[in-house]
């Protein structure tokens, strides 16, 4: 408690009025010679008690009167505990919040810049000395990320603060700014700003755990900082949001129909009636669909798609209508386009005869329309059948996968060759049947870590039709087997296997089986090793032990099989914001290849190799948006890193979960600059209480006035009251 | 001055002058006077006729009766006699009480009684004097005479109020002391237990004595009009004080007196004790004379 005009306290000695004149009165007495004091004394004997008590009261009421007026002439202060002792140097760090939501735009000016000018007021107000640190809660911002004293800096840095288009991480940042306490702030006054529009879906309590972690880390630290929460006023607007645009596959071959599936989301309140979606291929706009949203509702919009040339594409869908976020209303995805797959087929049986060889099913499989030749149509997979005695590792150069079809072992240096293949990016399918080495599969292959579980024995018969098994029809989530969770793409049901290979695959690493068997034995199985990736099915891939090459799911099946193992040798072109781009490019050591940011910005990256290969990496992807890779050699890629489709959901926290939030680390909400400096010189200079003194003094003066309207009543009165 | 002309100015005498005394119940005097005797015998007004027996006094029988009826009737008349009045003026310090610049309680009952006084004598009735405060000060015997007023008026000057009062133990004695029935008038402001005080005027009433309570009231002890903070000492008993805003009594104070009041105007009426009260916001005599005529006309 302090007071701003502490001299006026002298006036407290003013209390003693009332005792001094009532003492003045007792004194000043006047003397009566009485007669009827008979009366006198009946009337004392039983009032003299609540004479004295009302008196002692009502002067107890006239002293806190004046007491009272005094102090609220006085102006009092409640400091809680701070003290006058001037403004000392804080250290602030701001969370910022730059992520997409904050670029919503509602009467020509968006959530970011009102943010913006908030953080200007605030930092301006800060003590002298005090150094600042700006995070950004979803990407960086340049030039404040470390803690600087330089106040013209703040303004211009916190001035070209941009929207990112990235979501806010809430608890990371938090955790980040914890660690800044801890390391880098000076001052022992501490400041946490979090400036934000407080979105649902990133304060939500789904996140409210990690949340409570990075609270309590900087609550607990021996200076812990202030928090101010200062949401920007935010509201949950009309707002249409595109994307991420769906590709059926990573790779997509030339002259193949990919079909392309754009979700529209109206997040608003109103219907989006006829909401066109353009699509554009590699900048040239290719077609346009318009769908009608509800509130709230979503649709998928397909667009068939085909590319006439290999290499790297870029897709975009755009929505035309008007929205509060226009920075939700594109969606792009890079497509990598692959003239062929090149297969090498180790045969374990060959034969010349049709359909006799151990891969001549598969290689029909692979490869239909290679000796029919009709119309257009071309065969993306390109299968080439070898014996397994005839097969050496310089075959396995020019290919993208291996299937090692009942191929009975191999030599140490096709292993080799092998295990160089996958790590490498290749792919190995293995189709074990009835001339294998089952111990050397056990204990070479295995050893070799290209064996994804290990054959135990065999079950059934290959004769046996009446114990055949099918394949359990659940639903696929492997990438590969997807396309039959759609019957009317295929399905795998009338499949019967009479023969298979009981494949052990240890209990924790059950996530390996991508299928089994109605039996639950692994039907099929896979296993990583390096960049590649390796299936082992538990049949052989002829007809010898099932009729699967017999049904019509056997093409379609065998091909995603091969295409996913052929493509896996490429790195994803859509990632998601803060996962590393990659691609495989043709170089030399020392080379720098060129990636260009969404921003504009460049960076040369150096090669890194890997394996034969060499591999052009970039990792600052916060911001979301088309990448462009120029490779030393070859034409550009494209890489997307995809806008988070939280940030379009612009609802932001009730008032409730508002309070909510502060409260789980006692924190002060400002919502203006004007707010916080109000909360900042309560802190420091306290609460001025003089308005609720001079409210208490107008309450003890009426009931002083009431108690000496009560006294002025006849005393028999009172006590019969 | 003498001490009658001290208590009575000319102006008194005069505004007395066509008044008396009444009394409304028989009174024993020695001598004629104004008042009916509860003595049959002798005297000017006739009362009744009553048959002849033997051994009465032959001087009383009716002659004229005797020719008509041819009986002997004795006639019997009225006895008028003088009134044995005393006076009963409290002098206890309660009495002492007025403003300072006009009269004590005590002058004016002092003037009252000269005034009864001297109307009483003037009757040819007996007056007698008593003061007291908690016990009987002086008894003044009732004397006919007319030089016995100023007998009294001395003896009323040379009387100071003092004292505490204790009216029912005075009245006791006095009850026991007065044989012979007459006129008690008592001037006093009664400030005693009102139980008490109709105790002691029930045993003058038993002992058939006519009470006349002429109570005295100085405006202050009615209405209680003091400011600030007073202290009253008391005018009975030394060193009895009491320290009290006056205004925070005021109203309980009034209300306790009119409860007094009433109390004592019921005890006498029950008595058959006629009560008088005198504010002194008037002349003693001209209240008194506004009082007595008016009992005049009731009697």
């Amino acid at each position: 408690m302090t007071f701003v005009n502490a001299a006026l306290l002298a006036g407290l000695v003013a209390m003693a009025i009332p005792v001094i004149i009532h003492l003045w009165h007792r004194h000043r007495f006047r003397v009566v010679p009485w007669g009827a004091m008979m009366f006198l004394d009946e009337l004392l004997r039983v009032h003299r008690r609540r004479i004295q008590i009302e008196q002692w009261l009502l002067l107890a009421l006239r002293t806190l009167l004046i007491g009272l007026v005094v102090l609220a002439m006085a102006g009092p202060v409640w400091t809680r505990g701070s003290s006058l002792a001037g403004r000392a140097p804080t250290s602030v760090v701001m969370l910022f919040d730059n992520s997409l939501s904050m670029e919503t735009s509602e009467a020509g000016r968006s959530w970011l810049d009102a943010a913006k000018e908030a953080a200007r007021s605030l930092v301006s107000e800060l003590p002298r000395g005090s150094e600042l640190a700006v995070i950004g809660m979803a990407a960086p911002i340049p030039r404040l990320e470390e803690p600087t004293v330089d106040r013209a800096l703040w303004v211009s840095g916190i001035d070209d603060i941009e929207g990112s288009g990235a979501a806010a991480r809430v608890a990371e940042s938090l955790q980040s700014a914890a660690g800044l306490f801890e390391k880098r702030m000076q001052n022992a006054d501490r400041l946490l700003v979090i400036v934000s529009d407080f979105q649902r879906t990133s304060w939500g309590p789904e996140s409210a755990e990690e949340r409570r972690a990075a609270w309590r880390r900087l609550t607990s630290q021996p200076l812990p900082p202030r928090i101010v929460l200062m949401p920007v006023p935010a509201s949950s607007s009309d707002n249409v949001s595109v994307g991420p645009i769906q590709l059926p596959r990573g790779v997509i071959g030339v002259n193949q129909t990919a079909k392309l599936r754009v979700p529209v989301h109206n997040w608003g309140r109103r219907r989006a009636v006829d909401a066109r979606i353009r699509l554009k291929v590699d900048q040239v706009e290719r077609t346009m669909s318009s769908v009608r949203l509800a509130p709230g509702e979503s649709a998928q919009v397909l667009f068939p798609v085909t590319f006439d040339r290999a290499g790297s594409h870029l897709v975009e869908a755009m929505f035309d209508g008007e929205d509060v976020l226009r920075g939700d209303n594109e969606a792009a995805a890079a497509i990598l386009v692959a003239d062929r797959i090149a297969v090498l087929l180790v045969s374990g049986d060959p034969n010349p005869l049709p359909l006799r060889g151990e891969t001549a099913f598969l290689e029909l499989a692979l490869q239909p329309y290679a000796r029919e030749r009709r119309g257009r149509r071309s065969d993306w997979i390109e299968a080439r059948t070898v014996g397994e005695s005839t097969w050496t590792p310089a075959m396995l150069r020019d290919v993208r996968a291996v299937v090692l079809a009942n191929v009975r072992q191999c030599s140490s240096e096709q292993l080799r060759a092998l295990v160089e293949f996958v790590q490498d990016g290749g792919g190995m399918l293995i189709c074990p049947g009835d001339r294998i080495n089952l111990e050397w599969y056990r204990t070479a292959l295995a050893n070799a870590g290209l064996l994804p579980a290990v054959p135990v024995s065999l079950q059934g018969a290959p004769s046996a039709e009446e114990t055949a098994v099918g394949i359990s029809l659940q639903r696929f989530y492997h990438p590969a087997l997807s396309l039959f969770n759609d019957p009317g793409r295929g399905t795998l049901q009338g499949i019967r296997i009479r023969a298979w290979y009981q494949l052990d695959v240890p209990s924790d690493l059950s996530e390996r089986v991508v299928a089994r068997l109605e039996t639950g034995d692994p039907w099929l199985v896979e296993h990583r090793l390096g960049a590649g990736r390796i299936l082992l099915m538990a049949i052989p891939c002829d007809a010898d032990w099932s009729n699967l090459p017999l049904k019509p799911a056997y093409v379609p099946l065998m091909q995603e099989l091969m295409i996913y193992l052929g493509t896996t040798v490429h790195p994803p072109r859509n990632v998601a914001p803060r996962e590393a781009l990659a691609a495989f490019v043709e170089g030399t050591e020392g080379d720098r290849p060129v990636w260009t940011a969404p921003d504009g910005s460049v960076h040369e990256v150096p090669l890194v190799a890997r394996g034969h290969r060499w591999l052009a990496e970039f990792g600052h992807t916060e911001r979301p948006g088309v990448y462009w890779l120029r490779p030393p050699r070859g034409e550009v890629m494209h890489f997307v890193v995809q806008r988070p489709p939280e940030e379009s959901d612009l609802d932001p926290l009730g008032e409730a979960e508002l309070n909510h939030v502060a409260a789980e680390a006692s924190a002060t909400i400002a919502r203006t600059a004007a707010e916080w400096l109000a909360a900042e010189r309560h802190r420091r200079y306290g609460r001025e209480l003089w308005r609720a003194v001079w409210w208490w003094a107008m309450v003890v003066l009426l009931l002083e006035l009431g108690l000496e309207a009560w006294l002025a009543r006849p005393v028999l009165e009172r006590a019969s009251a | 001055m003498t001490a009658v002309t001290r208590l009575l100015s000319p102006d008194d005498l005069r505004r007395l002058s066509n008044l008396h005394v009444p009394t409304r119940t028989r009174v024993e005097g020695f001598c004629s006077g104004l008042h009916r005797s509860p003595h049959k015998g002798f005297s000017v007004e006739f009362r009744e006729h009553r048959a002849y027996a033997p051994g009465d006094e032959l001087r009383r029988l009716d002659w004229k009766l005797f020719g008509r009826r041819d009986r002997f009737f004795i006639r019997e008349f009225e006895e008028e006699t003088n009134v044995r009045a005393m006076l009963l003026l409290d002098a206890s310090g309660s009495m002492g009480y007025g403003d300072g610049s006009e009269l004590t309680k005590f002058d004016y009952a002092a003037r009252m009684a000269a005034g009864l006084s001297w109307l009483l004598l003037q009757q040819s009735d007996a007056v007698g004097l008593v003061t007291f405060d908690t016990q009987l000060r002086q008894y003044i015997p009732p004397r006919s005479r007319p030089g016995h007023l100023k007998v009294l008026a001395e003896t009323i000057l040379n009387t100071t109020p003092g004292g505490e009062t204790s009216l029912g133990t005075v009245f006791h004695d006095l009850a026991v002391q007065l044989h012979r029935r007459g006129l008690l008038i008592i001037l006093s402001d009664c400030f005693d237990s009102v139980p008490h005080i109709l105790s002691a005027l029930a045993h003058f009433r038993h002992a058939h004595h006519e009470v006349l309570v002429l109570q005295i009231w100085h405006p202050d002890e009615l209405e209680f009009p003091f400011r600030g903070w007073v202290r009253f000492d008391s005018l009975e008993r030394a060193g009895h004080r009491q320290f009290v805003d006056p205004a925070m009594l005021r109203e309980a104070y009034q209300a306790r007196v009119r409860q007094f009041q009433e109390e004592l105007r019921r005890g006498c009426y029950r008595h058959r004790v006629d009560l008088a009260t005198f504010v002194m916001n008037r002349p003693p005599i001209e209240a008194l004379a506004s009082y007595l005529s008016g009992r005049g006309r009731r009697a």
